[in-house]
């Protein structure tokens, strides 16, 4: 279990226009939901934390090591992060082809790419497409490729940027319980997220970011129990959440399994 | 805002006059001068676009353009002053190089051209709408689809390299080095270059969708919402450009014939 | 105002096997706000995209069937023309923008300065396009300055100015933050209002079901069902179709809670705190 240490952490990228402003909390076993409005700073946070951008103040530590002076393709080697476009890294052409490109990249010898690619298609549900052109999967089966890419490179922290974009029911519950195999082998999973729901559904904490600051760090129900500072960041909360404070309820349901066992408790 | 365009408005008589009358300058600023073969000329041309451009409120920004070019032009009146190969009579020396005259004169013959075009062309770019300037040619009958093309090229290309710049991202993410020696940067071509010139395709598609549903093949006759760019006095400044390169030519002719 | 029919649609893409669509019929009233649901790839883009005359016009290969718009077939004028009626509004904000124009303003006249509208008419259509999307603050910002939502609105507005009856709008908050999302909702309500017919591709089932007077479930290119949201989210076979009821229909069917006057299964946040505050009876 890998655990990131974020200290002081501030970022500009021009100088006066701080779009970090001061970050200080640690990532645990819990997975993790990032959520706020855009522009509030997420982006640039995992940026920092992929090594891809340097902190202009603070730092972040990886298992207790500062990742200031490592590379990004060091970092890629214990941090991986699955974009929000699958377009935007796609070039091979063929699925299981696209999905060993990271791990080789990561100095993984042939036939452990090909196990951990394979073993990656199987989580996704694409096993049966390795020899299919990405570019003739639809768009969000394409996405759940782009995520085997990220899988098969078996780092300790996983980054999602909003995973469910362009996704249907479906598609959602197979990310859902991706991300729940992921913590459960012990991975740290991070997400950027605009859907309330789905973070409702699968995340066991929370952080609002909002102009530059983390102003909510807890579990995800105490932080979706916030109904006015979500509301402030223009955040909302869970269509569940939103139920139970309008009938009242002193205790938040996260969602409809939540409410009905409360319910039947109640009883 | 991000465009690869140089224009600024800034409100002033040349903004506001038509594009046409800026580019017939630049034609006359260039013709003349060589129909004549004064360097006088050349060098008087220069001064009203710097006057033009002063008035414009935008000298400033032609420095970048001529920092860059005054490099060039340094070198080439070194090198002409050095050795140049009708160089007779030495006119001054730096340590044991000598410069001298005729190499001196025919490199200021270069750059006098080379200032006066650059200028001329400052005055027409530096103070018009590129979206202006293609709008009237399209009223003037140009096809509207290739002027769209035209204009949207100064915004496509700045969006493009955006998504360049997510994408390397993205690869450096999965551990591929971009920098480095020339055969890291040529293994990295691919995983960059693919997946932009996919990516241009579904959205030049999608954006080709959305244009048709704008009409952008209507068989009706376009309409516009700016009102063209001319004022009353550009009619007159075109004929007087007009009338003096026809005097120039006039005046080359009978150089000739007498 | 507007009417559409369609008659035993048919369509299957240019290399393809499948029927994207297959032998659609229904009719939509004037005015009437439709929501589409169904799973991914299920046809709901190809049947916006047949309405909007894209297919057959743009895409081709095999078309079957009709598609009326009142008197004029859809298939037989071109999307040059449709337009002026039909509008359409995509997923990607960012692939929407023209890229030809320098502000907002600018930006939506596109459409109008191809159809040849004269000036002022233009520019009072504009104005009212803006006013309608609460859009008039950005109207001198550069197009792709705006934030997603922003963009995405005045993608609206360049369709509303220039005056369809219909409007279609293909997932247009699933790349939009939370606040991007309600501002679009909100605009897409108000052009409810307004009498302009809607038709609504749209993942978030709350908010399809608050808003939509009937909703089409699509499965496979087939119409399995056309009816009101409250009749369609009370289908015991949702699961089938790949899609999920709303949380507040979930939570009362589990709990057993139907609307007595209607007998149906509540579908907004609304009903469902109504029906379960009467239920509640002071536990809690």
């Amino acid at each position: 279990m890998s655990t990131i240490e974020v200290k002081n952490l501030h970022f500009s990228y021009v100088e006066g226009d701080e779009i970090l402003k001061g970050l200080n909390f640690v990532i645990d076993s819990r997975s993790t939901a990032i959520i706020g409005q855009n522009g509030a700073g997420k982006t640039t946070f995992v940026k920092l934390l992929k090594g891809l951008l340097k902190p202009t103040e603070g730092e972040i530590l990886l298992n207790g090591k500062g990742i200031k002076d490592m590379t990004v393709a060091a970092i890629a080697k214990h941090v991986g992060m699955v974009f929000q476009n699958p377009n935007d890294q796609i070039f091979k052409n063929q699925v299981l082809d696209e999905v060993m490109f990271g791990p080789l990249q990561i100095g993984m010898d042939k036939e452990t790419a090909k196990i951990k690619a394979l073993e990656a298609l199987e989580i996704v549900g694409l096993a049966e497409e390795k020899h299919t052109n990405p570019y003739d999967l639809g768009l969000s089966r394409r996405k759940l490729a782009a995520i085997a890419s990220i899988l098969a490179m078996d780092t300790e922290v996983i980054i999602f940027d909003e995973p469910t974009i362009a996704q249907d029911y479906a598609g959602k519950e197979r990310i859902k319980d991706i991300i729940r195999k992921l913590r459960n082998d012990g991975k740290t999973v991070i997400t950027i997220i605009h859907d309330m729901n789905f973070v409702a559904d699968v995340f066991e904490r929370a952080i609002v970011f909002a102009q530059g600051h983390a102003i909510l760090d807890d579990s995800t129900k105490m932080v979706f129990l916030q109904k006015e500072i979500l509301e402030k960041s223009y955040l909302e909360q869970p269509d569940v959440m939103k139920l139970c404070y309008e009938l009242g309820f002193k205790e938040g349901f996260l969602n409809v399994e939540e409410f009905i066992q409360g319910k039947m408790n109640k009883r | 805002m991000k465009s690869i365009s140089l224009y600024v408005d800034k409100g002033s008589w040349l903004n506001k006059m038509a594009p046409e009358s800026k580019i017939i300058y630049i034609i006359t600023a260039i013709t003349v001068p060589a129909l004549l073969g004064i360097r006088w000329a050349g060098m008087g041309f220069i001064v009203l676009s710097i006057i033009l451009l002063l008035s414009g409120k935008v000298l400033k920004k032609t420095l970048p353009l001529l920092g860059v070019s005054g490099f060039v032009l340094v070198t080439v009146l070194i090198i002409q002053g050095l050795f140049w190969a009708g160089n007779i009579t030495p006119l001054f020396r730096i340590g044991p190089a000598v410069f001298y005259k005729e190499g001196l004169n025919f490199a200021l013959g270069i750059l006098v051209n080379v200032i006066n075009i650059l200028l001329s062309f400052c005055v027409l770019i530096l103070t018009t709408k590129p979206s202006d300037m293609i709008e009237n040619f399209v009223r003037k009958g140009f096809s509207p689809r290739f002027g769209y093309v035209f204009i949207s090229v100064f915004q496509i290309i700045p969006q493009m390299t955006e998504t360049m710049n997510t994408i390397t991202d993205a690869q450096r993410s999965r551990g591929m080095e971009t920098e480095g020696k020339l055969w890291v940067r040529i293994k990295a071509f691919i995983p960059l270059i693919s997946p932009v010139i996919m990516s241009s395709l579904i959205n030049t598609k999608e954006r080709a969708l959305a244009l048709e549903v704008r009409g952008f093949n209507s068989k009706n006759k376009k309409t516009f919402l700016n009102e063209q760019v001319k004022t009353s006095a550009d009619i007159y400044i075109q004929i007087a450009l007009l009338l003096g390169i026809a005097a120039a030519l006039i005046w080359r002719i009978t150089v000739w014939l007498g | 105002m507007a009417r559409i029919v369609i008659e035993h649609l048919k369509y299957k893409y240019p290399g393809t096997n499948k029927l994207a669509l297959d032998d659609i019929s229904f009719t939509i009233e004037p005015g009437e706000f439709i929501g589409i649901i169904g799973r991914n790839e299920s046809g709901k883009s190809s049947l916006c995209q047949a309405i909007a005359g894209l297919i057959p016009n743009f895409y081709k290969g095999a078309y079957g069937g009709k598609i009326f718009i009142d008197d004029m077939e859809v298939k037989k004028v071109g999307v040059e023309e449709l337009c002026e009626t039909v509008g359409i509004v995509f997923q990607n904000p960012f692939n929407q923008v023209t890229g030809s124009k320098l502000t907002v303003y600018e930006e939506i006249s596109f459409g109008l300065e191809n159809m040849g509208i004269p000036r002022e008419e233009m520019i009072k259509h504009i104005d009212d396009a803006m006013e309608l999307l609460d859009i008039s603050k950005y109207r001198d910002r550069y197009p792709f300055d705006l934030s997603g939502g922003q963009m995405q609105r005045m993608a609206i507005a360049s369709i509303i100015a220039m005056k369809p009856e219909v409007i279609l709008l293909d997932e247009p908050t699933s790349q939009l933050d939370p606040q991007g999302r309600e501002e679009v909702f909100q605009a897409v309500q108000k052009l409810s209002k307004q009498g302009i017919t809607i038709i609504m591709v749209e993942h978030n089932m709350e908010k399809i079901a608050a808003y939509s007077d009937r909703i089409v479930l699509l499965e496979d290119g087939k119409l399995i069902d056309i009816d009101t949201p409250q009749k369609i989210f009370s289908r015991d076979d949702l699961d089938e179709y790949g899609v999920e009821a709303p949380v507040y229909t979930q939570i009362c069917r589990e709990l057993g809670l139907k609307d007595r006057s209607s007998g149906y299964y509540p579908i907004t946040l609304e009903e469902a705190k109504r029906i379960l505050s009467g239920d509640r009876k002071g536990e809690m």
